[in-house]
């Protein structure tokens, strides 16, 4: 890191020094650096579920779609079972973990931060339309995935794009007073995509599905 | 061993040691959320690598180590040029109820990279000078020059006297 704070500054030099024992001064250090830990941290299941990631696959997958297709059949054959997870449930424990996310605001983020976001995720996302206020890349079940906010009619609309996570058909996901879909794409993987009751989720989910590409 | 007691046994190693990888991630990239999303995606590398570990004893150098490196490619990928530290202190976590507590943290977060990360390493993970060397990749007395540099700025910060500085005073005092 580049770090261009240059040590300690401030009037320290201009008020008298007062004394303070080595042994204090240790323990104030030793106090000073054991900061709260996070009770999410503390409760979090220490060994993240094995899964492929999509930077598993090998570089030659992109040469022809026949060839994506049959990798990404083996690789389904292939994958470790999910687990004790609820995806539904994951969802919606992982929006609420991050609740800036569900703040109503107009303020666009920028396109950079986007494309920056995207690519990290291995996402190409062709314009929506709509205006994304959040984006974030973040872990999630043990991969690193996109995760974004646009704003619709009933309030913050949050679309994770999960290219590992597979499901067979749209799964309903109400909890907690939220409420949306978790869809297969296209292209494999899947979008989660969540809002306030009366949202028009099924519309939102194929604009965004039909703008998602996944990069190999 | 079974995948489930690899499993188990990995978690409870991690479980042990997560505060305190959780601690140093904080300490290098002063951010809480950044902070977990280090201390996650390196432990998802270890779990992946936890079969090649093969002396107990290492692990927590090698969670350490894996949780460094982690934080190196965040902040590749993030392509953090420079640091605001007004707007880091916002990140700080609560003083608590000891305000001499929260001017120490003031402090260390203004610190340089350079002299923050083996302090953290030593105060708050107990390595030893050698073992910090090892872990940085530069000599023991590199090391011993940076910590002792770090105290200082800190002891400047905080406007207390340094050892020799109360020594000094003592005979001064004893001889009048």
């Amino acid at each position: 890191m580049n770090d261009k704070t240059t040590g300690v500054t401030g009037d320290a030099d201009e008020r008298p020094r007062r004394p303070m024992s080595e042994e204090r001064f240790e323990a104030l250090l030793a106090r000073a650096l054991e900061v709260e830990v996070p009770e999410a941290q503390a409760r979090q299941p220490a060994a993240p579920r094995p899964q492929l990631r999509r930077s598993a696959l090998p570089r030659w997958a992109g040469l022809a779609a026949g060839v994506i297709l049959v990798v990404g059949v083996v690789l389904m054959q292939l994958r470790p079972p999910v687990g004790t997870g609820n995806l539904p449930s994951d969802v919606i424990a992982h929006i609420r973990h991050e609740p800036a996310a569900l703040v109503r605001t107009t303020e666009a983020v920028s396109p950079e931060e986007v494309d920056r976001v995207m690519l990290a995720a291995g996402v190409r996302l062709a314009p929506t339309g709509a205006t994304m206020t959040y984006v974030k890349l973040c872990p999630f079940r043990g991969e690193m995935v996109a995760h974004f906010v646009i704003q619709g009619a009933a309030g913050p609309v949050t679309v994770l794009l999960l290219p590992n996570e597979e499901v067979p058909s749209p799964m309903p996901v109400d909890e907690d007073g939220i409420q949306g879909t978790i869809a297969p794409l296209p292209d494999g993987g899947s979008i989660a995509i969540v809002g306030e009751p009366g949202e028009s989720i099924a519309e939102i989910q194929n604009r965004v599905a039909d703008a998602v590409r996944w990069r190999l | 061993m079974s995948e489930i007691e690899r499993r188990q046994e990995f978690d409870a190693l991690t479980r042990r040691l997560r505060p305190e990888l959780y601690r140093y991630a904080f300490w290098l990239g002063r951010d809480r959320q950044l902070a977990e999303d280090v201390v996650q995606e390196a432990l998802l590398r270890a779990w992946r690598a936890w079969g090649e570990l093969r002396e107990a004893d290492a692990a927590k150098s090698w969670l350490i180590s894996i949780v460094r490196r982690e934080h190196a490619r965040t902040f590749e990928r993030k392509r953090f040029e420079t640091v605001d530290l007004a707007e880091l202190e916002d990140r700080l976590p609560g003083p608590g109820d000891d305000p001499e507590v929260a001017e120490m943290r003031r402090a260390i977060f203004a610190l340089e990279e350079q002299y923050r990360e083996p302090l953290v390493l030593q105060v708050l993970l107990g390595y030893k000078a050698r073992e910090i060397a090892e872990l940085l990749e530069m000599t023991s007395g590199a090391v011993l020059t940076r910590l002792h540099r770090a105290r200082a700025q800190l002891r400047d910060a905080l406007g207390v006297q340094s050892p020799d500085e109360i020594a000094s005073e003592t005979s001064r005092e004893e001889r009048t």
